[in-house]
């Protein structure tokens, strides 16, 4: 063996960490350069962890290491071995894409900052590697405490960006932000603490393994699962955010710096329903199969509640960070229908949100950038003075509102099928009711657009008459002061276009990599709903979800999807 | 090992008697007296109080982990003391008197 | 693989794509825009090539229609559903291709003259090849799912070119307006494409047609409710009642896309959409009398409204509105053929009409109201004849396209209610008839007053050459001429005009009985209500007479007495025209104000909705953040209330550890001892 995938993992959490902190030592001047670079080093790590996952293992080009849905490249540094712990590392079809999805934003993140933040470069820089870290570590973790960990310190690089970086409500921001997500999560850390009890009580031995949480989690008794699922829902739904534990995003995302927005709303988000996705699902199968209608009434409410939220909105970037929690809503619908399609549809619409919201977000900020203002009233008509931006602009909104052939359409378009294909969890209501957020989000998209992309040109002025306008590169007669995108700014945008256009037009390669590891996130869930629970779980179990929900006992049989699994 | 200890337990309550009163004296010089100096040294008293207890106890039970312990406790007290008195002698420079109540700041 | 030459038709689609692609690239350049047109109109006529190449492949040796499917790529494939980029070619996808390419390069050969100087150009021609490549996707797509993608793509640039003129706030409102009112058809389409998927597993065309042709009659409600909601899809793209509102006003888009889009191709998606899925809607007993309704209903809503309106482009948008319920009625009593007859006609006559009056603006500078022009006749001698034939055969006059198809339709549901006695179809065809006299009327109401009469006209507001064009105020590389006076247009316009024009007057007479095998030979032959299909039995007859031919003759006397009528009040004697309005004067304000459907759906569903948004957010902001604030104020309750604990003197400290510790130690002892 060349090589060895095993370790590249770890490696891909330690190259932005050891280089953040390295670029303490640097001089200014060169931080963000280096950053930069730190960022396109990871990204290559992780393409090449990718490529590794899809060569045929043994010669046959059908199985690789995506097609068993098991983890793989697993790797384990011992920490404390008397309690089990350690840091292991180890990838799915889920995770893999989810890492892609970090290390591709990153680089752009730090293209689009390079002229907005020009003060404490340094801390800047550190705290944006120091996150990527955390976030790909939250994403590779295998063992609880290290996933938590990750997902914990995330919370401290943005705590500062939004911080310091922010704008005029930066401090109330932060602190609420923090308090708000860091609350959430100490409960959930509470569940999962009792998970690792429940199993060391059942087989004697101290284990922080996930999978290994997993299996033993399933033989808790209905009251049990309610209690983890409600902990785990106590973290998870504030960060993703489900209606209604939402209110601290519009002001994070409104005050972030757009950086910190991109990063916000392209990964952070995804690590609340990343988090559902790894341990409700598997953990507490009998919970999530009998609360699913209830978490998905909530979801629907968020979507259609935000949505029209969207459309009173002043501010622009408020309004994409309150179209945030809709499109989210329609990630948790998918997740909780339960089956292949729609499982597949919220991990497809992760990556979809993260790329087009991402990408609104930098397109606000390159507005703020230039007008230091994001009042919708004070500027219109922008397609004339700034074709370029409109364009991507437009582009980004479509792929946001859900257009075929666009990334958006197939997650959205595919979760809604899978509500309404899952007749034994949710059903039709909600895929009907859920649709109607896809007619608010033209509304509240396009009236945004009519606004600020077209219309009448109206400039704003500036706030600050101090501040030398930008130097414009071409005129445009009267409104010479205002310049269209630079090359690195659309260098910034264009990779996400692509993106967004590749995964609408070929979103199958994604959607079947992930199938088999969906698969397995479904199958506990499958068999409670078929009537047979997992492993030991006793007939009392049982008995209790049937009475709970009648529908369960005789529903499976008709539904197609599951049909087609048999034969 | 009984044969070995030389000690009465009537002696071990005079040497925890001793400790006590040392960390007593210490206690009631920490809390009546206003002179940071003064203060240091009062909890200093107090530390040594307790490491007499450490001492005769150890020697009671035959177990020289407390003995040990309190060689590193006399070690780190020694390096403690470097670092208190430099921070006495900036916050005297910073208000030009020893009194622990010209630094009360943190109140609610 | 010569067996499947067919498979060059795959290509249809992509040769706009790639020409759209390239026309973007024309915009960044101000020496590159020049290229879009010619670009354009070689993709769109190459597909037109193409189409013509793949259209003998659709038959079998004996003449019948058969289908192949051409897959291109897989698109979703995800836990047994799968919808591919593949196409289904069959007779009735060669119609549409024909209509949409055909057309399409007649309209892109006028655009090239009429947008000439406008700093958009290459950006309309990007946009026209990106509508050309949806709706090409939307009449081949194999799957309900692609034929959604290209439903919302049409869609997308029917927004893209309304909102054009994106400096005009009426122009961006009516397309956000389109958008918007077309997603919530597309609603009812993608649910029907989930109940589709739910009941029969597969959302394939020739799958779903091998399946539903073993259905039993009588379908299940869940499958009966399908056709009710696909029907939701094709009332809003088709613009047919209650989803109607937002056609008049796409007409603030440049006027070729009006006739592109707003008429001949676009709209009749939903006509199509219906051909196609035949078979689905005959399983409901009640789908196909909900599309006759609701057709008639809206030819006739449509074409009162047209009475009344003075500005050309809204009369010919509602005239578009009233013949697309013409096709939904063809559809509802089951005759295909007829509908998409229709189609094909009206996609002729009615892109002639509307590029006419493109000349016309062009001319006038902008100028669209009938009051403020007469006479033009002398000034415009080519487009006053062009939009002559154009309007005989929306009129129905006989012999002209419109009239054959027209006829068809109406003496197929006349022969419906006759033969099955139902009283529902006799007063559809009558109610057909009555619409048949409108649209003669108002057609010549608007022709007999810009081109008859003594010669007046005021010039419009926009200044330069520029008909509906942006006042650019850029001197571009194109030459730029500034006309004070109305001039015939170039013959680089006039010219696709005569080959519309050509359409629409012969097309009837030779597509006659061509579109009849067509329809025969593909999925919207209907299987299970053959009263209405053409050729099917003549039992039926009206005074003695085969009843087409008696509707043929009746049509004729109604078309001619609709002209007459209009002769008389708009060119003869117009003040008689202002007596009668002036005596009925209260419905000529409600026709004119369009029954206030525009208020009232402001004032019931958009303002009522948006005060609901404002209610949310406060709600959101009050209620919902002050919730958990007050539950973040808790522990800092705890915190104010222990505060004076803290009095930062470090005596005080040391006596509280003190005494804590004697606590601890006291409450030790008494419990050991």
């Amino acid at each position: 063996m060349m090589y060895s995938p095993d370790q590249l993992l770890p490696l891909l959490v330690l190259i932005p960490l050891v280089g953040g902190l390295a670029l303490s030592l640097l001089p200014n001047q060169v931080v963000p350069a280096m950053a930069f670079v730190w960022t396109v080093v990871t990204l290559a790590v992780s393409v090449v962890v990718a490529c590794l996952a899809y060569q045929p293992i043994d010669g046959n080009p059908a199985v690789t290491f995506l097609s068993s849905g098991d983890l793989f490249f697993e790797s384990f540094i011992p920490w404390v071995d008397g309690f089990g712990l350690s840091f292991s590392f180890g990838l799915d079809a889920i995770s893999l894409w989810l890492v892609l999805l970090t290390t591709a934003l990153m680089p752009l993140v730090m293209l689009g900052s390079f002229s907005a933040i020009k003060h404490r470069v340094k801390e800047y820089y550190t705290w944006l590697l120091l996150l990527e870290a955390a976030m790909i570590g939250t994403f590779v973790a295998t063992d609880l405490i290290f996933f938590y960990i990750c997902f914990e310190f995330t919370l401290v690089p943005l705590f500062f960006l939004i911080g310091i970086f922010g704008s005029t409500q930066r401090l109330k921001a932060a602190k609420v932000f923090f308090l708000y997500t860091f609350t959430g999560s100490m409960l959930t850390f509470a569940g999962v603490l009792y998970v690792a009890w429940f199993n060391a009580s059942q087989t004697g031995l101290w284990s922080f393994e996930i999978a290994q949480l997993a299996r033993a989690a399933q033989a808790m008794s209905l009251e049990q699962q309610t209690w983890v699922l409600l902990a785990l829902l106590a973290g998870f739904a504030v960060k993703v955010p489900l209606f209604p534990v939402h209110t601290w995003l519009p002001l994070a995302h409104t005050e972030a710096p757009t950086g910190g927005s991109v990063i916000l709303a392209g990964v952070l988000l995804k690590l609340g329903t990343y988090g559902l996705l790894r341990f409700a699902l598997p953990m507490t199968p009998i919970a999530t199969v009998v609360y699913a209608p209830t978490i998905a009434t909530f979801a629907v409410v968020g979507i259609l509640y935000t949505a029209l939220i969207c459309w009173v909105q002043k501010d622009v970037k408020k309004l994409i960070a309150y179209s945030s929690v809709s499109h989210l809503g329609f990630c948790v619908l998918g997740m909780f229908a339960l089956n292949t399609i729609g499982v597949s549809a919220a991990v497809m619409y992760m990556i979809n949100h993260g790329l087009s919201t991402g990408a609104l977000f930098l397109c606000i900020g390159m507005i703020y950038e230039r007008f230091h203002t994001r009042e919708m009233a004070r500027m219109g008509g922008l397609a004339r003075v700034m074709p370029i931006w409109a364009f991507f602009m437009v582009f980004f909104s479509l792929a946001s509102v859900g257009l075929p052939g666009l990334n958006g359409f197939v997650g959205e378009f595919l979760a809604l099928l899978g509500a309404f294909m899952a007749r034994d969890v949710l059903g039709v209501g909600y895929a009907v009711a859920a649709g109607f957020g896809m007619i608010l989000a033209a509304i509240y998209i396009l009236y945004m657009v009519g606004k600020v992309v077209f219309g009448p040109v109206l400039i704003p002025e500036h706030d600050d008459q101090h501040q030398p306008p930008y130097p414009s590169g071409h005129t445009h007669g009267k409104h010479a002061h205002v310049r269209d995108l630079n090359a690195r700014e659309i260098m910034t945008l264009t990779p996400l276009a692509v993106g967004c256009l590749l995964l609408g037009l070929f979103p199958t390669p994604l959607l079947s990599s992930l199938k088999p590891a969906v698969d397995k996130l479904v199958e506990p869930a499958r068999l409670v709903l078929a009537g047979r629970p997992h492993g030991e779980a006793t007939i009392d179990e049982v008995t209790t979800i049937i009475f709970i929900d009648p529908t369960v006992q005789h529903g499976h049989p008709q539904d197609p999807d599951a049909a087609r699994h048999g034969h | 090992m009984p044969e070995t200890i030389g000690l009465h337990s009537f002696i071990l309550s005079h040497f925890l008697l001793t400790g006590a009163v040392v960390f007593a004296l210490g206690l009631v010089g920490f809390l009546s007296r206003r002179n940071l100096i003064v203060m240091f040294l009062c909890t200093e008293m107090m530390f040594q109080g307790v490491a007499i207890s450490l001492v005769a106890f150890s020697r009671y039970h035959a177990n020289d982990t407390g003995q040990t312990f309190v060689i590193f406790v006399l070690t780190i007290a020694a390096a403690e003391a470097a670092l208190a008195l430099g921070l006495v002698v900036l916050l005297f420079r910073r208000k030009r008197t020893l009194d622990a109540l010209a630094w009360s700041q943190l109140h609610g | 693989m010569d067996d499947r030459a067919i498979d060059i038709a795959r290509l249809i689609p992509w040769l706009p794509a790639l020409s759209a692609v390239v026309c973007g690239v024309c915009c960044t350049s101000r020496k590159l825009r020049v290229l879009a047109a010619p670009v354009c109109i070689a993709a769109i006529a190459a597909a037109f090539v193409l189409t013509l190449k793949a259209y003998p492949h659709v038959f079998d040796d004996h003449g019948h229609g058969v289908f192949h499917v051409s897959w291109l790529f897989t698109w979703i494939r995800v836990g047994g559903f799968t919808a591919d980029m593949s196409y289904y070619l069959d007779p009735l996808t060669m119609v549409m291709l024909i209509v949409v390419t055909g057309v399409g390069t007649l309209v892109a050969i006028y655009a090239a003259g009429y947008m000439a100087g406008d700093r958009g150009y290459a950006r309309f021609f990007a946009a026209v090849s990106l509508f050309i490549f949806a709706m090409t996707t939307l009449v081949m797509a194999d799957n309900l799912v692609l034929l959604y993608l290209g439903w919302e793509g049409v869609g997308l640039c029917s927004y893209l070119l309304i909102g054009f003129y994106y400096d005009k706030p009426s122009a961006v409102a009516a397309a956000k307006k389109a958008f918007i009112v077309n997603r919530i058809g597309d609603l009812g389409f993608a649910l029907g494409i989930f109940l589709t998927y739910h009941q029969f597993a597969t959302v394939q065309f020739s799958e779903l047609f091998q399946i539903l042709a073993t259905q039993p009659s009588e379908a299940s409600t869940p499958v009966q409710i399908i056709p009710f909601l696909l029907m939701l899809g094709a009332f809003g793209k088709s613009a047919q009642l209650p989803l109607y509102v937002w056609l008049p006003d796409a007409m603030e888009g440049p006027t070729p896309v009006s006739a592109l889009i707003h008429a001949a191709t676009m709209v009749t998606a939903g006509v199509y959409m219906i051909a196609r899925l035949f078979p689905l809607f005959e399983l409901s007993p009640y789908a196909l009398p909900t599309v006759a309704i609701v057709g008639t209903a809206t030819a006739l809503f449509a074409a009162t409204i047209a009475m009344c309106q003075y500005d050309i482009k809204r009369i010919y948008a509602y005239s578009t509105i009233s013949q697309l319920g013409y096709m939904f009625l063809g559809l509802g009593v089951a005759s295909t053929t007829a509908a998409v007859f229709h189609l094909l006609t009206h996609a002729f006559f009615k892109a002639l009409l509307f590029l006419t009056a493109g000349s016309v603006m062009h001319s006038l500078a902008g100028q669209l109201d009938l009051r403020h022009m007469s006479g033009m006749r002398r000034k415009m001698p080519v487009t006053c004849w062009l939009m002559f034939f154009g309007c005989l055969a929306l009129a129905g006059f006989p012999f002209t396209a419109g009239f054959y198809s027209k006829d068809m339709i109406l003496a197929d549901t006349l022969q419906k209610g006759l033969t099955g006695h139902s009283t529902l179809y006799t007063v559809l065809a009558v109610a057909g008839l009555f619409v048949a006299f409108l649209t003669a009327f108002y057609t010549f109401r608007l022709w007999f007053r810009v081109f008859m009469g003594p010669t007046k006209y005021e010039m419009g507001q926009e200044h330069g050459h520029g008909a509906d064009h942006h006042p650019d105020g850029v001197s571009s590389d194109i030459k730029v001429e500034h006309h004070h006076e109305p001039h015939e247009v170039n013959w680089l316009m006039n010219a696709p005009l005569l080959v519309l024009a050509a359409g629409a007057l012969l097309a009837g007479y030779l597509a006659h009985h061509w579109i009849g095998d067509m329809i025969q030979g593909s999925s919207a032959r209907p299987l299970r209500q053959a009263i209405g299909a053409h050729g099917a039995a003549h039992h039926a007859t009206l005074f003695g007479m085969d009843l087409h031919l008696a509707m043929m003759y009746i049509s004729s006397v109604i078309a001619v007495v609709g002209i007459a009528t209009a002769a008389y009040f708009h060119w003869l004697n117009r003040g008689a025209a202002d007596r009668v309005a002036a005596k009925w004067a209260g419905l000529v304000r409600v026709l004119a104000n369009k029954y206030y459907v525009d208020e009232l759906n402001d004032s019931v569903i958009v303002r009522p909705l948006r005060f609901i948004g404002y209610l949310c957010f406060v709600f959101d902001r009050l209620i919902i953040d002050g919730l958990v604030m007050t539950v973040g104020f808790v522990p800092r309750m705890f915190g104010l209330a222990l505060r004076p604990a803290q009095r930062g003197a470090l005596q005080g400290y040391g006596i509280g550890m003190a005494t804590g510790t004697a606590v601890v130690v006291l409450l030790v002892l008494m419990v050991y001892f």
